[in-house]
């Protein structure tokens, strides 16, 4: 069947209220389940799958999705309000998107969130429907070898988001490295950094490190010294962002969403680096560099294109390979299986009525996603207009509520805690946490697919130069370092 | 919207504090007096998740309470499961229990923080079939094909595994060791990765030679051409997998090689309360909506009673343990 035939065979699919009202559900649920600190989107899909199996397959998969979507968009939210984010993929938001509300600016920035949101979901709808075939081998050339090289390109995120002092920005980086070595070796199984706690056998909890030391240190500091704040004043500001400014980020944009689609087809590396990778690209080519960190509109377009532009992009391995690419789409994959459809390249051909309708479907949802994602600032932003003295004693319930949520286990709140102390440390020293962040998330991958790529080879180093692929990632290593020490010769 | 929030999770508190209060002085009330705890070990989507919130539907209507599901995930089940053991035995914490975290991780792991004893199984409800596979493209068509090459290359051959302590961990050794690998732990390479689908990708991707895993997570794979499965454990044949089974070749003892997920509480569970969860999960497991969902997935649904369910772990535990001895496996650290 030709495209043609198949899209008019989807259409009928698509086009009923109850497809409209899932996608508008789903939507809607996931922004709102975004928007809650601890409540990440992985959570929402997978409370929202039983649900589905009592609807037609295309309905339920479409509310799937849109809870998907608007959990990554939603986690922005509080990201941006609260220095809170919602999601794990909204960290990077946090970095310009606060320093914004600070200056009474969130409403912009909000908007700026969600315009560079649907950009990238559209961008990468259209990788997916265009291309899904493509970049689903060209994701399967992806071993450890090829891992290991690219996320020690991502490493160089460090630089970029260091701020002025670079030794601090690696001392931060080299003690997230250091953290993220806490549970079990990947390849022995034994015990590192328990202290035979069983709790501290599955590693720090990332949700609760992510909170800890963004959301508390911003609640102390607040106790420590409230005159320092009370004469800034937070409002939302002009709301409204102009197309001049949207135009003058529209390069980072479908430079992010492109970064999206591309690590959203390789399974297994998911939302958050995506949006750091974006953002420090976007900084690197910015005209504007030394305003990144402290509320650059572009900083925050970048870093929401980057982690939504991986949403349309994760079902590329799934519906091309049947691969589900991170947690989500592996709890997609099992709506797909209750209801006997078996993702991979044979549904092309046995249900490609399907495969098009929920092209359609995701089509639809960016243009929901627009009109939810806008009434919901509306509603949130009034966040901005509560108080201090009200507004924090409430983001710290709800960041306990929220650690303890992912898990329910208090041993969670306990690790928010002592990393909310580091955090605030680092804050009153100038140690920038971003760059801990970021090594806390990609240490653990660097190191198992380099101890896999050493498996593989029998510990013979060649391995890490077998394809064109790490001879790219090497090269662009190269670079981004020889730029880094010229610049820093330079200076001197 | 904030305030609203705040308010309802002030309400929420008291509530929990009045229940608590109320827990203590009606302790001799009919169970379940309250709503009950699941925990299920490992995260959202996985085996265990999916098997466990299918069957919480059908359980739902069965337990008079309300159930609450909560996914407890680390260190391949054991964060969960010692959560449980140390909870008290009143019946509202309960656990669903997983072959890996209650059969490979006893037999592998001397660190781990609790044994088989620390609990008490009400009933196993579901196994799957363990299947192996490899790459479309790959010129190992058989198992004998598989074994010459281990054998004429020892070192080259590898396997990929959810990590250490996986059921597809052991399964990987065990499938070589009974085809007559002597130790398969020096001739193939383990390749550790983190969890089932992205062990299943690394075969496409050609991280490694060959997988054991349950059939499920391989069916949709083999249906579309990607993966040819070489054997199942089981004695019957699986749909879908056109390949002998453990029988066929002769290998009987491989019949013991599969997944499993039951419901288990911490030792001191009461006997009513264990009696009462046998006819909950004998009413969950006869729903026809249960059944047909899980099936569809290649499960095979038997509800075991808790006396032939620990027979059939302990069983299980038995070999294992005795096969990790055997190739100096236990993990000691």
């Amino acid at each position: 069947m030709s495209v043609i035939d198949n899209l008019s065979a989807a259409w009928p699919l698509v086009a009923n209220l109850e497809s409209f009202l899932a996608l508008f559900i789903g939507i809607t649920v996931g922004v709102v389940a975004g928007a809650i600190p601890g409540m990440s989107a992985t959570m929402a899909v997978a409370l929202t799958l039983p649900f589905t199996f009592a609807l037609q397959p295309i309905t339920g998969i479409l509310l799937l999705l849109g809870v998907y979507k608007g959990g990554i968009f939603g986690g922005s939210i509080p990201a941006i309000l609260i220095k809170t984010p919602g999601t794990p993929a909204s960290s990077a938001t946090v970095l310009d998107g606060y320093p914004m509300a600070e200056k009474g600016q969130a409403g912009k920035a909000l908007t700026m969130a969600l315009y560079a949101s649907c950009t990238a979901d559209v961008m990468s709808n259209l990788a997916l429907i265009l291309f899904a075939g493509w970049l689903a081998s060209f994701a399967l050339s992806f071993g450890p070898p090829e891992f290991f090289t690219l996320i020690l390109f991502s490493l160089t995120i460090i630089a970029g988001v260091s701020g002025k002092n670079l030794v601090l920005g690696l001392l931060s980086a080299a003690l997230g490295l250091l953290l993220a070595t806490v549970g079990l070796d990947l390849v022995y199984g034994t015990n590192r950094f328990n202290m035979n706690d069983p709790n501290l056998m599955g590693g720090l909890n990332f949700i609760a490190v992510l909170i800890g030391l963004f959301a508390i240190p911003e609640i102390l500091a607040y106790i420590w010294n409230p005159q320092e704040r009370k004469g800034s004043v937070r409002s939302l500001g002009g709301q409204h962002l102009s197309f001049k400014e949207y135009k003058r980020c529209f390069k980072s944009i479908v430079r992010g969403g492109f970064i999206g689609v591309i690590l959203g087809s390789i399974p297994g590396i998911g939302a958050a680096p995506a949006a750091f990778l974006s953002y420090s690209e976007a900084r690197r080519n910015s005209k504007n560099k030394e305003n990144f960190g402290k509320g650059e509109l572009e900083g925050v377009a970048a870093s929401e294109a980057g982690n939504n532009g991986v949403c349309g992009a994760t079902l590329i391995p799934l519906l091309a390979l049947g691969v589900p690419g991170d947690v989500i789409t592996a709890i997609i994959i099992g709506a797909f299986m209750i209801h006997g459809l078996q993702p991979g390249p044979m549904m092309f051909i046995a249900n490609g009525d399907i495969i098009y309708a929920l092209f359609l479907g995701l089509i639809i949802s960016s243009i929901l996603l627009m009109g939810v994602g806008s009434v919901a600032i509306r509603l949130f932003r009034y966040i901005a207009d509560i108080p201090r003295p009200v507004l924090l004693p409430t983001v710290f319930v709800l960041c306990v509520y929220g650690v303890y949520a992912v898990n329910n286990n208090v041993f969670d709140i306990g690790v928010m805690f002592a990393m909310g102390a580091l955090g605030y440390f680092m804050l009153r020293t100038g140690i920038p946490a971003a760059p801990f962040l970021i090594a806390f998330i990609l240490g653990p991958l660097l190191e198992d697919n380099f101890r896999q790529a050493m498996l593989m080879s029998g510990g013979s180093g060649t391995i890490l130069f077998r394809s064109p692929i790490t001879w790219v990632f090497w090269t662009l290593t190269a670079i981004t370092i020889a730029t880094l020490v010229r610049k820093g010769m330079q200076r001197k | 919207m904030h305030k609203a929030k705040l308010l309802r999770s002030f309400s929420f508190g008291a509530a929990a504090l009045g229940a608590l209060t109320m827990g203590a002085t009606a302790a001799q009330a009919e169970y379940p007096e309250r709503p009950v705890t699941m925990v299920i070990p490992y995260g959202p989507g996985g085996a265990t998740d999916i098997s466990g919130r299918t069957i919480a539907a059908p359980l739902g209507k069965a337990v008079p309470k309300p159930i609450l599901m909560v996914n407890r995930t680390g260190a391949g089940g054991a964060t969960g499961s010692v959560s449980v053991k140390n909870a008290k035995p009143d019946g509202y914490t309960m656990l669903f229990a997983r072959v890996g975290s209650h059969s490979v991780n006893p037999a592998m792991k001397a660190t781990l923080p609790y044994t088989l004893d620390d609990f008490r199984f009400v009933g196993v409800y579901e196994i799957n079939p363990v299947a192996c596979a490899v790459k479309a493209d790959s010129d190992i068509k058989s198992m004998a094909d598989l074994v010459a090459q281990v054998q004429a290359n020892p070192g080259k051959v590898s396997y990929n595994s959810a990590g250490v302590g996986s059921l597809l961990h052991l399964a990987g050794a065990m499938v070589l060791r009974e085809f007559g690998v002597e130790n398969p732990m020096k001739d193939a390479i383990h390749i550790p990765l983190k969890g089932g689908g992205a062990a299943a990708t690394a075969i496409l991707a050609g991280t490694s030679t060959f997988i054991c895993t349950n059939s499920s997570a391989l069916a949709s794979f083999v249906k579309n051409k990607q993966l040819r499965p070489l054997m199942v454990t089981t004695a019957e044949p699986v749909v879908g997998f056109d390949a002998p089974t453990a029988a066929d070749l002769g290998k009987p003892n491989l019949h013991k090689l599969v997944g499993w997920t039951g419901i288990a509480g911490p030792k001191g569970l009461p006997d009513d309360v264990a009696a009462k969860w046998r006819d909950y999960m004998a009413q969950a497991t006869a729903d026809q909506g249960f059944l047909d969902k899980m099936t569809a997935r290649g499960s095979v649904i038997r509800l075991m009673n808790p006396e032939e369910s620990e027979a059939f772990i302990l069983d299980q535990y038995t070999i294992f343990r005795k096969l990790v001895d055997d190739l100096g496996m236990r993990i000691k650290g």
